[in-house]
């Protein structure tokens, strides 16, 4: 892993988007075992994928990962506990509602 | 199927709501649209962690107890809760206060990402573990989250609004979180989330004048899948001592804070909501920490003294310095931005006095198991 170059690899994914009443859910699966670490980024390719409500949608894509450079890795690592307020999810979104008829 | 029902409301299954008239007629409001609009509506997080410290986790410390809950969890009490019956009465959308409708809807959309966040997050660790322990944990929790999910966006449906899902095609970057941390926030989460749907639920069992929406009847049986979720982690909590004491506790104390804190802070930014449940924010909030400190002794050695003289004050300080923030936001520029520079230092300040207060100890038990029993 360099420690201060990114690096991008295609990789072959899964995504299955489940919009039914009984479940709501979407995830993504690298189909060739690949594993993000802290401070990659990942696109899934291809247009936007939504399933018409009842159904459930899985399509083989493509994705790009951008491998965090090892410098990178380790600030993600070192910073990212800061941004554990996100993991407090309790129903309720953290900007103020600006929405006022 | 017979002739196609005349609203979602009524519908039993996907096909009828499907099928049901007003989901043909686009609905106009403005309102909703704009929300919609403003929010990405689904925009979850997404994290990693050490997969291997979780994947290394034993749970033969507390092997009875998880086998029990894990059987409890799979039998599915709830499989059958999650559908609309003849409880699910019609909405007059059009007809509340607009204000209301917006926090209202606001509450649904941030219920539901925050279902979905769950789900992703526990489906990730799933996928990433091989210890057949925390996987089968894993999936059974993501299950619940992405069926609850499914229900929130059910009602928002019914209100107009459509699930985008286009962060699925967008760049995504991985944070990272320590496997203490997301214990920690997790439970709390998860107890605080029962707390809170039971206070509620409780609450409109004795006011039924106030529901003004049928998703509160579904919050009952909703909320034990909280508990157990919650349940879940403090038996992994309890499976390392060193995770709620010595240091740990420090970390604890904090995230207890940090939870209360923002749970008070957000409620007071909803007034209609309350107002229409008959729910006073402070007193709200005060029942539902005295809940989730009550249930949190099963595994964490401190509680926050909440009836110390200088907590509600302090927190009334948060919410005050946070509103400063959201002004200084909205005004822009130099004056907007060193209005919100003096909010963040009041906010800072208030939240270290928080911190300060003297926790109170106690003993935690040996037996960790807890039943829902608000």
């Amino acid at each position: 892993m360099p420690i201060f170059t990114k690096t991008t690899e295609r990789v072959p994914c899964t995504v299955e988007v489940s919009h039914r009443f009984e479940e709501l859910s979407a995830h993504v699966r690298f189909d060739d075992g690949s594993v993000v670490h802290p401070g990659d980024v990942v696109e899934v390719l291809g247009p936007e994928i939504m399933a018409p409500f009842g159904e459930v949608v899985c399509e083989n894509r493509e994705a790009v990962i951008t491998r965090a450079s090892g410098l990178e890795r380790w600030w993600t690592r070192m910073t990212g506990d800061a941004e554990f307020m996100e993991l407090c999810e309790f129903s309720f979104s953290g900007e103020p509602l600006e929405v006022r008829p | 199927m017979n002739a196609p029902l005349k609203h979602t409301a009524d519908a039993t299954t996907a096909e009828e709501g499907l099928a049901a008239e007003n989901m043909h007629a686009p609905v106009d409001s403005k309102t909703a649209t704009e929300v919609a609009m403003r929010n990405t509506l689904l925009t979850p997080r997404f994290y990693t962690t050490d997969f291997d410290e979780m994947d290394a986790i034993d749970v033969t410390p507390v092997r009875k107890d998880w086998d029990e809950l894990i059987a409890q969890m799979k039998a599915d009490p709830n499989k059958g809760h999650f559908r609309k019956n003849e409880d699910w009465d019609h909405i007059d959308w059009d007809g509340m206060e607009p204000e209301l409708r917006a926090e209202f809807i606001d509450f649904l959309i941030s219920s539901c990402t925050a279902e979905f966040s769950g789900c992703v997050l526990y489906k990730e660790m799933k996928r990433r573990g091989s210890n057949s322990d925390i996987t089968t944990l894993f999936q059974l929790m993501a299950r619940d989250e992405a069926r609850h999910a499914g229900f929130i966006n059910d009602a928002l449906r019914e209100a107009g609004i459509a699930v985008n899902l286009g962060f699925l095609t967008q760049k995504k970057k991985y944070t990272y979180f320590r496997p203490k941390f997301i214990y920690y926030a997790t439970y709390l989460s998860e107890k605080i989330g029962y707390a809170r749907y039971i206070t509620i639920y409780r609450h409109l069992e004795k006011h039924p004048e106030h529901r003004f929406h049928p998703i509160f009847k579904w919050f009952k049986e909703w909320c034990n899948d909280e508990f157990s979720h919650g349940e879940a982690f403090a038996l992994l909590m309890k499976t390392d001592p060193k995770l709620t004491s010595g240091r740990n506790v420090w970390w604890i104390k904090f995230f207890l804070t940090a939870v209360y804190g923002t749970m008070f802070v957000r409620d007071h930014q909803r007034p209609a909501f309350h107002a229409a449940l008959g729910v006073d924010p402070e007193e709200y909030a005060q029942s539902v920490f005295e809940k989730t400190s009550a249930l949190s002794e099963q595994v964490f050695p401190i509680t926050l003294d909440i009836d110390h003289p200088a907590w509600l004050p302090t927190l009334r300080k948060l919410q005050a310095a946070n509103e400063q923030i959201a002004e200084g936001d909205r005004q822009g520029g130099l004056g907007g931005r060193l209005k919100r520079l003096a909010g963040s230092a009041k906010a800072a300040a208030a939240f270290a006095r928080l911190y300060a207060i003297p926790a109170k100890r106690h003993e935690v038990p040996v037996q960790t198991r807890l039943e829902p029993c608000y």
